[in-house]
């Protein structure tokens, strides 16, 4: 059993009204300084204490509020039984990621807001026992194959091996087919790699992760960009029988002001990236540096701005702003990851919106002009629309911006394939089942949504995955051995 | 795994290395670089592309030992092999019938330009080339130039005069003998104060100069804007919009020049590499 750290007797001042097993953290002051995982996990007495409260309940309201459909009662009656082997073959029926989807997933909004105990407490605490059970079979026990189904004889591109084309790879691999997973930074993992933090998903679980990918026979293709090594069609007129594209999201938005491409003004994808993909947190043993100084504002409400914030307070930052421009209860970030950068310090500040950067005379970004913003009635989305308040503008000292307003997607294949359809924003076009315009290709993930979550791109990657299968087999359920030759009369 | 093939010292901390890359051979373009890490520690570095191979299936890259990376990859000897080697990235140089193009070349650009003279050769262009170099030692790359431009201008900058007017008194000269001898194009891939100066020389008299920009890159195919300009009043990404410009539209040379240096003094460790005069010092 691995000991998890002695838990830090972190004070029981009440953050969430759960009482479900509390998860043992590094402390508030302890974690500025380190990039280990935040959320020690929990050992096996605390996660039999946490299986024990589920009621395993007929309706299973919290598999459906799973976008992967995980048996999610199955396994914890496996934890019930105490036969963990058998709690992480059930998980890894439904999920390739398990290590992963058990840190990053926004539970609170899906299979844990579905759980039946809301009404009388708090939910189980599935997230966490889903990253028990991945981490115990990394640790302890061996990892556990899927029985793979008889080769199709077909082949497949995945294009991007972001948590969409990871979730593809593996269904398809396990369904017979071959598949090919073309990548073009120099790992796989997409955002989990270059995006989210080590100490909210550590690298060597994501590496662990694809490998299990690996293992069920994809062949991953790193540095390979498609749109300039093979175009779609290459890949459709070659080899392939179908391709999917999940390429993640492209080109940083930036918000046009005046000094925006002052020295440290960075995109988040250019900080984090830094950061966690090059480990810039390790600089010089790896050789990215990254140039910060004491007082960082990062632009934007949502988790890549928590990250930058927290990343940022890690680097050493003395002050850490986070400006975003409408108030605390409309900030798309999990309250889980607010809560974790107030307490390491991160200071909000609310309803107000950048309009400049003024420089230091040697062009490095030096202060930040603002103005106060107001919410004005709901809009159609029904999110209040934040208008300037004229006369409100005012200054303040900052000596690095982090941009984090989200990323307008890869223009790369859609540019190089003329009969793929795309909207007015750049997201290819797809119907409910992941199917695009171009014939025998199907999309997910952020070239899709535009920018969403990890999770959302595997239950997108789950359904083409079912889709392009249907259409590889043309329709068969089963695949029907190829009847023997006959003789030559 | 990317082996190293051939590794020629050109002249003093100037190397052409040659890479066994047939994915990035097939499609190599004129202008067009790659990115490469030397090993699971190494940092993103984007070089452009100076001669391929489509057959045997290798890339070359000519660079000048700066820092960091460029004085580790001066180390590796035929049979090392690069943990990553990713493109052709970048949009390839415009090369069409112009008439009279005159080239303007520096550092590792004397080598990066050559597939692009050898297109517009093709394309039934004269060329006449100028070749700036601190002084004769540290010219290299010659022999193929000669063969390629109808005239070649070597501007040797001696110590004390400053190599930059000798370049600069170069251009000078065929500018004023424009229109009579017409100068139809100017392509430049040489220092960015260089490309500067060249931009506001031809700006008044309409000349079209194309300006070959290295920003600092991370990711190199469009994720990070780490190497974004303003140009024409609107930001563009080198290295999925570029690298290559039109001089007279880029309005953002201050900035990216300072942009050029954030990093600097930590992974460029060369010390003279502080550019005369230069905002950013």
């Amino acid at each position: 059993m691995t000991e998890a750290k002695e838990p830090k007797a972190s004070p029981k001042k009440p953050k969430l009204n759960l009482n479900r097993v509390e998860m043992p953290k590094q402390s508030e002051h302890e974690r500025r300084h380190n990039f280990d995982e935040v959320a020690l996990g929990y050992t096996w007495e605390l996660a039999k204490e946490e299986a024990s409260r589920c009621i395993q309940c007929k309706k299973r309201n919290c598999q459906q509020g799973c976008p992967v459909n995980i048996d999610i009662p199955d396994f914890i009656a496996a934890l019930q039984r105490e036969e963990i082997e058998e709690a992480s073959r059930i998980l890894k029926r439904k999920t390739s990621l398990p290590g992963v989807c058990g840190r990053v997933c926004p539970q609170e909004l899906q299979c844990e807001q579905a759980c039946t105990l809301n009404k009388k407490g708090a939910p189980i605490a599935i997230g966490r026992l889903e990253r028990f059970i991945a981490d115990w079979e990394r640790t302890q026990g061996a990892p556990t194959m899927p029985e793979m189904a008889p080769s199709t004889g077909k082949k497949v591109a995945v294009v991007g091996s972001g948590p969409s084309g990871l979730t593809v790879a593996s269904d398809l691999a396990i369904l017979g087919h071959q598949v090919v997973l073309f990548e073009a930074l120099h790992v796989a993992g997409g955002v989990l790699m270059y995006g989210i933090p080590e100490f909210r998903l550590p690298k060597e679980i994501v590496q662990r992760e694809v490998q299990y990918v690996q293992a069920l026979g994809v062949d991953l293709r790193l540095n390979t960009v498609i749109g300039i090594n093979y175009s779609l069609d290459e890949l459709l007129n070659t080899d392939y029988d179908a391709v999917y594209l999940a390429p993640g999201a492209g080109l940083p938005k930036f918000m046009r002001v005046p000094g925006e491409n002052l020295n440290m003004v960075y995109s988040a994808n250019e900080f984090l990236t830094r950061t966690n993909l090059m480990k810039a947190y390790l600089y010089p043993e790896y050789a990215t540096p990254i140039k910060m100084g004491k007082r960082v504002a990062v632009i934007g409400g949502g988790n890549v701005a928590m990250d930058a914030a927290r990343c940022a307070v890690r680097l050493g930052a003395q002050e850490v702003y986070v400006i975003y421009r409408r108030t605390r209860a409309e900030m798309p970030a999990r309250l889980e990851e607010i809560e974790n950068a107030e307490e390491e310090g991160i200071q909000f500040h609310f309803l107000c919106n950048p309009t400049g950067f003024l420089s230091d005379g040697r062009n490095n970004v030096a202060a930040m002009e603002l103005i106060r913003m107001q919410l004005t009635e709901p809009d159609e989305s029904g999110r209040r629309r934040p208008v300037p308040i004229p006369g409100s503008e005012y200054i303040m000292d900052v000596d690095t911006v982090v941009v984090s307003l989200g990323t307008s997607p890869n223009p790369l294949i859609p540019s190089t394939t003329p009969d793929l359809e795309v909207t007015r924003w750049g997201t290819v076009v797809i119907d409910e089942r992941g199917r695009t315009s171009k014939a025998r290709v199907w999309a997910g993930g952020d070239i899709v949504s535009g920018g969403a979550t990890v999770i959302s791109a595997m239950g997108e990657g789950r359904i083409a995955a079912a889709a392009m299968h249907e259409y590889l087999t043309n329709g068969q359920k089963k695949i029907i051995p190829p009847t023997p030759a006959k003789d030559e009369d | 795994m990317y082996p190293i093939v051939d590794h020629e010292v050109l002249a003093p901390r100037v190397h052409r290395l040659r890479v066994q890359a047939p994915v990035v051979a097939e499609k190599a373009k004129p202008g067009q670089f790659v990115i490469l890490i030397i090993d699971e520690k190494g940092e993103r570095v984007p070089f452009t592309i100076s001669d391929w191979d489509r057959d045997a299936g290798t890339v070359d890259f000519v660079f000048i030992e700066v820092g960091k990376t460029t004085q580790q990859l001066a180390t590796l000897q035929p049979g090392d092999r690069l943990l990553s080697f990713i493109g052709p990235l970048g949009r390839a140089a415009e090369v069409d019938r112009y008439g009279h193009v005159v080239t303007v070349l520096s550092g590792y650009g004397i080598a990066a330009t050559v597939p692009i003279i050898r297109a517009l050769k093709e394309h039934g262009n004269t060329v006449t080339t100028i070749v700036q170099a601190p002084d004769k030692e540290r010219l290299f790359g010659v022999h193929p130039l000669e063969e390629l431009s109808d005239d070649l201008i070597l501007a040797l900058g001696t110590k004390g005069d400053g190599m930059m007017e000798s370049t600069t008194v170069a251009i000078r000269k065929l500018l004023d003998a424009h229109p009579k001898k017409p100068v139809d194009r100017v392509i430049a891939m040489c220092s960015l104060c260089l490309m500067r100066v060249l931009s506001e020389m031809t700006r008044p008299l309409g000349i079209k100069t194309m300006v070959h920009l290295t920003p600092v890159m991370v990711d190199g195919t469009g994720m990070c804007g780490a190497c974004r300009l303003s140009v024409g009043g609107t930001n563009r990404f080198a290295c999925v919009h570029g690298p290559e410009f039109d001089g007279h539209e880029v309005d953002g040379w201050e900035v990216l020049m300072a942009r050029r240096c954030t990093y600097a003094d930590e992974s460029i460790l060369q010390q003279g590499f502080q550019c005369r005069g230069c905002s950013q010092w």
